[in-house]
């Protein structure tokens, strides 16, 4: 069907289409990312797990799975959103379903073939930005510029004078996000090395989170929380603060990364400062959509999109105190280059962000599908399955973390810190298997809500039927 | 755009301009969506501001230091002493001069000594190097110089400069990051508050009965 729409005029795509496709790409690529996490995660705490094939082995595994669950899973639920959230909120139609959907099966394409140039060993060697450079300008030019166009024009021609918040971490977003990809993979373009290549590797890696992921997430709570909930936004000012904050002080602290490297001083000691800031940011964010639920915290129990959208909210919190701590010159001592640093990283790209994805995912799929979910029990399943394998992976991994960075100040043998960190890696396997197992009850249950699901009549919500047989 | 600044920390927008805005949030509905005009709740005002005191405090770099090779002079005047020589083992040689080196010095060295124990080896290692540097009447005091594994080299810090007109090698508790940040936050700041105080008075809220 993709393919058919991608030759048809854009008057004959059925409004909702790169919103469809987008959803289910993303859901995919969730399943794909945590599957991959579960078999690297075993090979952790099960050594004799797949062994013997250069294929399999974790150094091989590993940059798919996190570039899988980041430009498969996240990004595509962020272009899956844009697709049906930056139309509405301008009450206005798409700007280009077919640009939608040449820019979905783009995307397909050219991930899939980055991430088998990954898995055979083809990487341009730098943690986060793995991708060789032509996969990067596919992505430049084949992905984002695309879905930027398309998110751009629809803001032009919206039918509002103002433009709701939601929007402005859109646009803004996608374009700060290209200038990352640029910049930070200009080492590889132009052969940069040593201190600068580091600089620039970890200048891409936190802006890829800070000025793509975490404020898209929130862009979207912006959405999902009104719109379920039914509340007027607590306050347009307060968005104010929050992007201004977002752009000001997420996009400057990229060396705080790298506190232990041979960076100028006071680089670090600017970068620690803008760290601490990003507070800021989350205390505006955290704020504003919670007391946006004023009245209708019963939600947060009766609809499944406000559970997974508020579970994204709360978990900012601690992932904003251990971001904004974790950084400095005395916490950094302790914990870089350990296991707390790896928790932390999923409880942002798994916790916050991917919860808040899921409930826009499950929101804009029934809309647009028009159709009722297909089953409530397991998408509660799911919801279930998500917390507690998140939250067993978060809490297993910051123990281990914290045993390793014991082991690294008081100079414990290696092998004793792997003997005594072995139980919570098995429980880190065990909680990431539960995440990826949620999600393909997930991708069943979108796709039998697709085929199966309970018509919506016009004029009302799914959620708002949520409840009614 | 109307501007006044007869009362700046109440609102920026003339009366006419705020009246307008208003009536827009009131009419104008984004998919469904609208806007309220609320404040940040004021304890969360006074969270921010104890966040950008906060930033400044905790990563100022007194904390997670290398240590220096001033640190340790003590132990090596007192690891000559013939009673540490009587002593069997090496734990409690080094005990010995841990402990005459924490009785001779003030808080602050106390508690650098605290934060990097040395073992007797390394002390054997670095000693030679601490008496040859003060033997070498270097400009630079020892403090400058940082005990890295075995070796004491020269600390490549940037600091302030002294008296005869080179910079001190020692990690300053201020440097321009810090001033550069002072500024950064500061037209910060200036940049929000005129932004946010361009927006009607939060005390009038938009007329949101209508709101779908």
């Amino acid at each position: 069907m993709l393919m058919k729409y991608l030759f048809a005029k854009n008057e004959e795509i059925p409004a909702g289409s790169a919103t469809i496709f987008f959803g289910f790409s993303s859901i995919f690529w969730f399943v794909v990312g945590t599957g991959l996490g579960s078999f690297n995660a075993a090979k952790l705490a099960f050594p004799d797990w797949v062994t013997g094939t250069e294929l399999f082995a974790f150094g091989h595994m590993r940059q798919v799975h996190v570039l899988a669950v980041i430009l498969g899973w996240i990004s595509m639920a962020f272009g899956m959103t844009m697709m049906y959230m930056t139309p509405a909120l301008g009450n206005t139609k798409l700007w280009s379903e077919k640009l939608g959907l040449w820019t979905v099966f783009m995307w397909n394409v050219g991930l899939s073939l980055g991430l088998t140039l990954l898995w055979m060993g083809i990487t341009s060697g730098r943690e986060y930005s793995d991708l060789i450079w032509p996969i990067d300008l596919v992505v430049i030019f084949g992905v984002l510029l695309p879905l930027g166009i398309n998110v751009w024009m629809t803001i032009s021609h919206r039918k509002t004078q103002g433009i709701y918040i939601t929007n402005w971490f859109f646009g803004a977003c996608i374009f700060m996000l290209m200038i990352v990809f640029f910049v930070g993979n200009s080492p590889e373009l132009f052969n940069l090395t040593g201190l600068t290549e580091a600089y620039l590797t970890f200048w891409f890696a936190h802006n890829v989170l800070g000025l793509w992921i975490t404020p898209v997430a929130a862009a979207i709570a912006y959405y999902t929380i009104p719109k379920l909930t039914g509340n007027p936004l607590y306050s347009h000012r307060i968005g104010h603060l929050h992007f201004w904050s977002i752009i000001a002080f997420y996009s400057t602290p990229a060396s705080h990364h790298l506190m232990s490297a041979p960076l100028p001083e006071w680089l670090k000691s600017f970068a620690s400062v803008e760290g601490v800031l990003i507070l800021i940011p989350a205390v505006a964010f955290v704020a504003n959509i919670l007391l946006t639920m004023k009245g209708k915290w019963s939600l947060f129990v009766e609809n499944i999109e406000t559970k997974f959208s508020i579970t994204g909210v709360l978990l900012a919190i601690p992932l904003n105190m251990q971001g904004g701590f974790q950084q400095t010159r005395a916490i950094n001592w302790y914990v870089h280059g350990t296991g707390w640093i790896v928790a932390h990283a999923h409880l942002a790209l798994l916790g916050m962000s991917s919860f808040l994805e899921a409930a826009a995912v499950y929101f804009g799929l029934q809309q647009m599908l028009r159709r009722k979910l297909y089953s409530l029990t397991l998408a509660n399943l799911h919801y279930w399955f998500f917390i507690i394998g998140f939250c067993t992976y978060w809490i297993s991994m910051t123990i281990a973390g914290l045993m390793q960075g014991a082991g690294k100040i008081y100079e414990v043998p290696y092998i004793d810190v792997v003997v005594a960190e072995h139980p919570y890696m098995i429980a880190r396997w065990a909680g990431g298997t539960m995440v990826f197992t949620g999600n393909v009850i997930w991708l069943y249950n979108m796709w039998m809500t697709a085929r199966e699901g309970t018509i919506v009549p016009s004029g009302r919500y799914a959620h708002e039927l949520a409840y009614e047989r | 755009m109307g501007w006044k600044f007869d009362q700046p920390l109440y609102c920026l927008s003339d009366e006419q301009e705020q009246k307008e805005t208003l009536e827009l949030w009131e009419k104008q509905k984004f998919g469904g969506l609208s806007s309220g005009n609320n404040r940040l709740p004021f304890p969360l005002t006074f969270l921010i501001a104890l966040i950008v005191m906060t930033a400044f405090l905790v990563t100022m770099p007194i904390w997670g230091q290398r240590p220096n090779a001033q640190i340790y002079t003590s132990f090596v005047a007192a690891m000559d002493d013939p009673q540490v020589q009587q002593l069997a083992t090496p734990e409690e040689k080094i005990a010995y001069v841990t402990q005459q080196a924490m009785a001779q010095a003030d808080g602050v060295l106390q508690g650098a000594i605290e934060r990097h124990p040395l073992a007797w080896d390394d002390l054997l290692n670095i000693a030679p190097q601490i008496k040859e540097l003060q033997a070498s009447g270097s400009k630079y005091s020892l403090d400058n110089y940082n005990v890295v594994g075995d070796r004491i080299a020269l600390a490549n810090f940037e600091g302030n400069f002294v008296e005869g007109g080179h910079r001190e090698r020692k990690q300053p508790w201020w440097d321009k990051g810090y001033t550069i940040d002072v500024f950064y936050v500061a037209y910060f700041m200036i940049a929000i508050v005129l932004i946010t105080k361009q927006l009607p008075h939060f005390s009038r809220k938009p007329d949101m009965s209508n709101a779908k």
